[in-house]
């Protein structure tokens, strides 16, 4: 069974900065609390989930968060699934999903035109590390010593904790891309799992992998050895769409960060594996812009 | 242990069935063995297809989760011990092991920290395991293989619960085979097999019953059979009981039947208390008739006798041959004597009544002893040796008569017997001698011979009569030995005369039947030889009763004799049955009238005719004619008158012993005319005179 690899959307809390602001918002408050009848005929809310898994089970996990959304927001959800990746990232481009669910490069490419609103936790926790794995019978212990070998990366070039940060420490080692023979693994437990069976020397994972059932199921994890971590990065981000009014964005963000304190929220979270939704800002991403930078170039950040 | 017929059977169809089940088990389990293998194998090739099919993309995708989802997905798989894919390398890159199987829990309780390619390696060992390797290509590259070991221990017990439960199931049917065989086998082949061998212990106890015939099979055919059998087996006894206690010429009880008859008898009259009769007969003279008109006319006698015998008697008594001439009548419940005589008489009237057998009219005669229970014996030995001896006494006494038993005539036997002890010794203890009696020509009275005479003085009784032991010398087979002493002492007699200068003529000796049977030419030719006798020295005189006996043997011993050139002399001519018959049938040289025709001589014109007619005939055949018994001077004179060439008799000389017959012989060679022969000379003259 594949292992769910997200990292929740952040949303940055929005404070009232000023009295007009407080203002504003209590009148906001009090036109949305009369207006409540007028937003049922809202046009529906289109929900994108970045498509790791395929349709059904993205509509498992993520239909009940659709409705508990359109509940709370008193309009209607539409989750959409993308076949693939590309179509997805079409409808990013294109600005179809009102809110979506993707990971960190994602929303760094995306963020000119998406805001992040909040982030998952995942076995209760925000943030997630890089990490280079290798075999402890390897006598790899720097990570300059992967100079000339394979590294094995869980995901594609775009995959944060799987790619960008390993990546980003090989940089930091002094190694560039062309010193590794790189590999691409389907995700980041795999990359582990193929180190372990010496299908490459090191593997590019997140320090939650060894922890992973999983993978304790696949592998014997004490043969493992952390070549080298990095810093902590928040987890995927929820984010939604610049244009949309900052009351339903709050809304929603209000909604998605308050799953964890209702039994119907702790359901929705249940089915969307996670542990939690927490709020983010976009500078909670700025670690992450710099590792892109680093590792994509600066044409990949915004 | 003696194994019935229907237990071998059994035992021959439950080790067919057996042994055709074991067959057919054997031949399931190495189909059922090969079609589970080749089951577990199309399963493994159909399992590692489809991995090397949808490998490729995890393995260039690196994806060993999904790998370790096809992996694991064989665990669902029934008999997988492992499934391992590695790369082309050969590094194992995701496996399954079913730590369950017991080689590989073994394995891992023993070798915990080793890996899968270990284990593999330690499971290359067992039979049981169905290796197979598939390699995984993507466009013609090798990204790996995938092994999997699939294990026959499930198939092989499920083939094992299959075995056993077909064994059972087998073995039930071969049980109830067996039984349903047997029971069949049992009611439609031993039952009428049982059937057949009760049958059969029946008519071996002589009961006859036929088998029910109820089939036409093989059975029902045998069951035929043996009624028929059993009917040839009935008829068969009753010809064996019919040959061994009837005599088939008369289809009179035979002796054996007789013997059981009196035995019968014997018990009843002892719970009765009554007496009853045996009744010895004998035909007289049998033989003669036998030998003269045919054995076919004695056959016909014997059944005449029979009938008769049947037909004067009741029913209740009975009659039965006991062989040759001799009958048995056995008359129950006889109230005295009277009555036994009354019967014994009617029997020997009925038997003498003349009747024509053969074209010839016949007058048999018999001689009958009478044996009474329980006067004359109370047991079937005494009854039969009592009436036998009766009888013995009455053809003894003439013939044509009926004896009761007396204890006199046991007395008689047992002087015979003492006689017969006595008739031993006799020769050993020199109680025998010879006399010679002269046979001189009738015309000149000149010696040429003697007859020899046996005599036999005994020590207590004195001198016994010829006519007395030489019988029973003849019955006893004594004669013999007593014929051969005889012959011998004649001829060291002959021979010491001749050394003697005394010139004894010819010895004319009486020869036996008896003596006759027992090669005699070649024993009188032996002593002839040891004493130098030549053979015109010897004249042997036969009896008609030596003709009597087997024709071509005596003929024989007669031509031996002949060439030898001993002369042969026919004794007491005319007396019996067919003295003719001899002349023609054997030749003699010398005929010596029977003193009975010389007797009447010369006044009894039956006599007178017949020596005539004797010499007449004699003389047709170039015979010489010895006349016997003459004892006056009358009957010397009508022999020699009548052409009569030798005479023997008192007229002419007693039988003289050795002694006398010496001086006799030497008072003739000195020209003497003995006294006895001078007187009758005398008379002879006077009677031609007046002739």
């Amino acid at each position: 069974m594949r292992i769910p690899w997200s990292l929740s959307d952040l949303i940055s809390p929005m404070l009232p900065s000023s009295p007009r602001a407080l203002l504003m918002l209590l009148l906001g408050w009090l036109a949305a609390i009369t207006a409540v009848p007028l937003r049922a005929a809202d046009p529906p809310l289109v929900m994108g989930i970045l498509p790791r898994f395929n349709a059904t089970e993205t509509t498992t996990r993520y239909a009940p968060m659709a409705e508990h959304l359109a509940e709370r927001l008193g309009r209607p959800v539409t989750l959409v699934t993308s076949k693939d990746f590309d179509s997805f990232w079409r409808g990013i481009d294109e600005q179809r999903y009102d809110i979506v669910q993707y990971n960190q490069y994602q929303y760094i490419r995306s963020s000119k035109t998406y805001q992040v609103i909040a982030h998952n936790k995942e076995f209760g926790k925000s943030t997630l590390a890089g990490v280079l794995y290798v075999r402890k019978d390897s006598n790899i212990t720097s990570v300059k010593q992967l100079r000339g070998r394979a590294v094995l990366f869980g995901g594609g070039e775009d995959a944060m904790i799987g790619y960008i940060a390993p990546m980003y420490m090989l940089l930091q080692a002094g190694l560039s891309k062309n010193d590794i023979k790189s590999r691409f693994a389907v995700n980041p437990l795999n990359s582990v799992i193929g180190v372990f069976h010496r299908q490459a020397d090191a593997a590019g994972s997140g320090d939650n992998a060894v922890g992973q059932p999983a993978l304790k199921n696949a592998i014997n994890t004490d043969e493992l050895a952390v070549l080298a971590e990095s810093e902590q990065l928040l987890h995927l981000p929820w984010a939604v769409k610049r244009s949309m009014a900052a009351q339903a964005r709050d809304a929603i963000q209000a909604a998605l960060a308050e799953l964890e304190t209702s039994e119907a929220g702790r359901k929705v979270l249940k089915s969307a594996v996670l542990t939690g939704i927490g709020k983010a800002a976009d500078k909670d991403y700025d670690a992450h812009r710099k590792m892109i930078r680093a590792v994509a170039g600066g044409s990949a950040v915004p | 242990m003696r194994l019935g017929l229907g237990a071998k059977f059994s035992v021959a169809v439950v080790t067919i069935l057996a042994l055709t089940m074991a067959a057919n088990t054997l031949y399931f389990v190495h189909t059922s063995s090969r079609f589970h293998e080749n089951q577990l194998v199309e399963r493994g090739l159909a399992l590692g297809r489809l991995i090397s099919l949808v490998s490729p993309d995890a393995i260039l995708g690196y994806d060993f989760l999904l790998l370790n989802d096809y992996t694991r997905q064989l665990g669902s798989q029934p008999d997988v011990v492992y499934g391992v894919i590695v790369s082309a390398k050969g590094d194992p890159i995701s496996s399954y092991v079913d730590e369950c199987h017991p080689d590989v829990r073994q394995h891992l309780q023993h070798n915990a920290a080793s890996g899968i390619l270990e284990l593999l390696k330690q499971l290359e060992s067992q039979a049981e395991l169905t290796r197979m390797e598939f390699p995984i290509m993507h466009n013609d590259v090798l990204l790996g293989r995938f092994l999997v070991g699939l294990s026959k221990q499930s198939l092989q017990d499920q083939f094992r619960r299959q075995l056993t439960g077909q064994a059972i199931a087998w073995s039930a049917i071969v049980v109830f085979l067996s039984v349903a065989i047997h029971a069949v086998f049992r009611f439609n082949v031993m039952y009428p097999i049982q059937t057949l061998i009760a049958a059969s212990k029946r008519v071996g106890r002589g009961e006859h019953t036929a088998v029910e015939v109820k089939s036409t099979d093989e059975l029902g055919l045998l069951a035929q059979a043996f009624n028929a059998m059993a009917e040839e087996v009935r008829k068969e006894q009753d010809k064996l009981y019919r040959q061994a206690n009837f005599d088939t010429l008369t289809g009179l009880p035979n002796r054996m039947m007789a013997l059981d008859r009196i035995a019968q008898e014997i018990a009843r009259s002892q719970r009765t208390l009554q007496r009853f009769a045996l009744f010895f007969i004998d035909l007289d003279d049998f033989k003669s008739v036998n030998d003269s008109l045919g054995h076919a006319v004695g056959d016909e006698l014997l059944v005449a006798t029979a009938q008769r015998l049947r037909a004067t008697l009741r029913d209740s008594d009975t009659v039965a041959r006991l062989g040759g001439d001799e009958f048995l009548v056995l008359v129950s419940d006889v109230e005295n004597d009277i009555r036994v005589e009354e019967i014994a008489e009617r029997l020997i009237r009925a038997i003498s009544e003349p009747q024509h057998l053969g074209g010839r009219k016949v007058v048999a005669r018999c001689s009958i002893g009478i044996a009474l229970f329980p006067d004359n014996g109370d047991s079937i030995a005494s009854l039969m040796a009592n009436a036998d001896n009766a009888m013995y006494q009455a053809k003894a006494g003439g013939k044509g008569s009926a004896i009761f038993f007396t204890e006199e005539m046991n007395t008689r036997l047992h002087d015979r017997m003492q006689m017969e002890q006595d008739l031993n010794a006799a020769i050993e203890s020199g109680q025998l001698s010879l006399n010679y009696q002269p046979i001189l020509d009738a015309a000149t009275q000149e010696h040429r011979g003697a007859e020899v005479l046996l005599r036999w003085n005994h020590p207590e009784r004195g001198p016994v009569s010829p006519a007395v032991f030489v019988p029973l010398a003849e019955a006893t087979g004594q004669i013999v030995r007593i014929g051969d002493w005889v012959l011998e002492q004649a001829c060291r007699n002959w021979t010491q005369w001749s050394q003697r200068g005394i010139e004894p003529g010819f010895l004319a000796i009486n020869i036996s039947r008896v003596q006759f049977r027992k090669r005699f030419s070649k024993r009188l030719a032996e002593l002839m030889t040891q004493h130098g006798v030549p053979p015109q020295a010897l004249e042997l005189e036969i009896t008609e009763s030596v003709l009597l006996d087997d024709h071509t043997h005596v003929a024989e011993e007669l031509n031996s004799l002949r060439a030898a050139g001993v002369s042969l002399s026919l004794d007491d001519f005319g007396t019996g049955y067919s003295s003719l018959s001899y002349l023609k049938r054997f030749r003699f040289d010398v005929l010596k009238i029977d003193r009975a025709f010389v007797h009447g001589l010369p006044g009894d014109p039956e006599d007178v005719s017949l020596v005539k007619a004797i010499l007449a005939m004699a003389r047709g055949l170039d015979l010489h004619v010895v006349a016997e018994g003459v004892e006056n001077q009358e009957q010397l004179a009508f022999l020699t008158a009548q052409g009569c060439e030798l005479a023997q008799g008192y007229l002419l000389s007693r039988p003289l012993d050795e002694a006398s017959y010496v001086r006799y012989l030497d008072q003739r060679q000195a020209g003497v005319q003995p006294l006895q022969l001078a007187s009758a000379r005398g008379r002879q003259r006077r009677l031609a005179a007046s002739a």
